[in-house]
């Protein structure tokens, strides 16, 4: 394991103030908002800064940290197993004391903090439900038209075998219900952090997104997908068979149509309560012009035509 | 681990006050005055008594960003809810620009 400089991490000096920690901190989490940030990785940056938050904004936490880098003579970077005892004298408050979700810290934090995580963090003696977890799953769209069963794997505080709090991995099946969407919460019974003295486990709720797809675009409970048309069946109508996400169906396209003509098809977007529509959008393919036969078609349609595209232009 | 578990839609099983509160680790009063102060475009919410309100996805999506936002910024809830208000139009508008096959640059 590797020891997290946290100093660097929110680009403050070892013996900058409180003030000017909450003043780094705010300028990172403002860079890295996982909302807005054009950043690579933005998302990862942000637990990273929450963890140096976390600690470093402790005074307790921040103090035992030290310790460590400076007693113990640790270099960021080098290998990294807490002396036994390391912590003797301190006494720390619950997880990150900024509400970050403690699942989202690293193996570092864990073992140097893990008594106060997740399962740790409540004295055995209290009857208390588990913390519910909070996560994100990335879905396909297919899943939502059928139903799917997804595997996940999540990282979850849990008590190793001397009773030490380690980060673990999670692995669920989960049944994904149809008709589910973009932005909305999935919730899993008993799936968070583990209860104490007998009470429940709490809940994982699962904020769903879903994976760009190669062939539609989401917008909310309506889905968008391009139609290829030869320009006879944009100019003289016709009906095209097309694969659609639950299927294939037979569309007709009106005659007259031209490119970016939107055809909308009642209902078979998302399979919500209420569900969205399809939208295809035609887009005209021209076929090409390279043999003498081609080029003869288009050399008979200029002069039979007399079509000027550019008539709205005034030339 | 290999059993199935069933994942049940927020909307069909939307969370009372207190689900809320334990959930984001906030208390309920908390929620309560942000609530009143309409900060969950809601209206239906600001009115009725909080032993009836139910919260959907939308509002627990919500609850949680302005919770994160009040507290990375120490900003004031209003601020809060105004930027959450910003983000969501944000979102929207970036879902219509993919709907639509432009790029955001």
């Amino acid at each position: 394991m590797e020891f997290k400089d946290y100093y660097k991490t929110l680009g403050v000096s070892r013996d900058a103030t409180a003030e000017e920690i909450k003043k780094a901190y705010r300028r990172l989490a403002r860079k890295y908002h996982p909302d807005v940030s054009k950043e690579t990785n933005a998302e990862q940056k942000m637990k990273e800064v929450n963890e140096a938050n976390a600690v470093l904004s402790d005074p307790e936490k921040r103090a035992a940290y030290d310790q460590l880098g400076q007693g113990h003579g640790f270099q960021p970077g080098s290998d990294f197993q807490p002396p036994p005892g390391w912590d003797a004298g301190f006494e720390f408050r619950g997880q990150g004391s900024n509400g970050a979700q403690a699942a989202d810290f690293s193996d570092f934090f864990a073992e140097l903090f893990g008594k106060q995580m997740g399962a740790g963090a409540r004295q055995a003696h209290h009857r208390m439900r588990g913390e519910d977890h909070h996560a994100k799953i990335m879905l396909d769209l297919e899943d939502t038209y059928h139903g799917a069963t997804r595997s996940l794997t999540l990282r979850m505080p849990k008590l190793d075998s001397q009773g030490r709090t380690v980060l673990a991995d999670h692995m669920l099946n989960v049944r994904i219900p149809k008709g589910v969407h973009s932005g909305q919460v999935i919730r899993l019974a008993g799936q968070g952090g583990p209860g104490h003295a007998g009470e429940a486990a709490g809940d994982l709720f699962l904020e769903v997104h879903f994976k760009p797809h190669s062939r539609y675009r989401i917008e909310n409970k309506d889905v968008y997908a391009t139609l290829p048309v030869a320009p006879w069946e944009a100019a003289l109508g016709a009906t095209v068979k097309i694969p659609v996400p639950d299927g294939q169906v037979e569309v007709r396209i009106p005659e007259n149509s031209q490119s970016g003509r939107k055809l909308r098809l009642k209902g078979r977007g998302i399979p919500a309560a209420t569900p969205g529509d399809l939208y295809l959008v035609l887009e005209v393919v021209l076929p090409p012009a390279t043999t003498p036969k081609e080029r003869e078609f288009y050399q008979t349609m200029a002069q039979e035509l007399a079509f000027n595209p550019r008539q709205n232009l005034g030339v | 681990m290999s059993h199935e578990i069933d994942a049940i839609l927020l909307e069909d099983a939307k969370l009372n006050l207190d689900e809320l509160a334990r959930s984001c680790q906030i208390n309920r009063e908390w929620i309560i005055e942000r609530v009143r102060w309409g900060l969950l475009l809601d209206e239906d919410l600001i009115t009725n008594d909080p032993a009836a309100w139910l919260f959907d996805s939308r509002s627990f999506m919500r609850i949680k960003r302005i919770i994160a936002i009040e507290r990375d910024f120490e900003s004031n809830p209003e601020l809060a809810g105004l930027v959450a208000d910003l983000l969501e139009e944000v979102e929207g508008l970036r879902a219509r620009l993919k709907a639509s096959e432009l790029n955001e640059d």
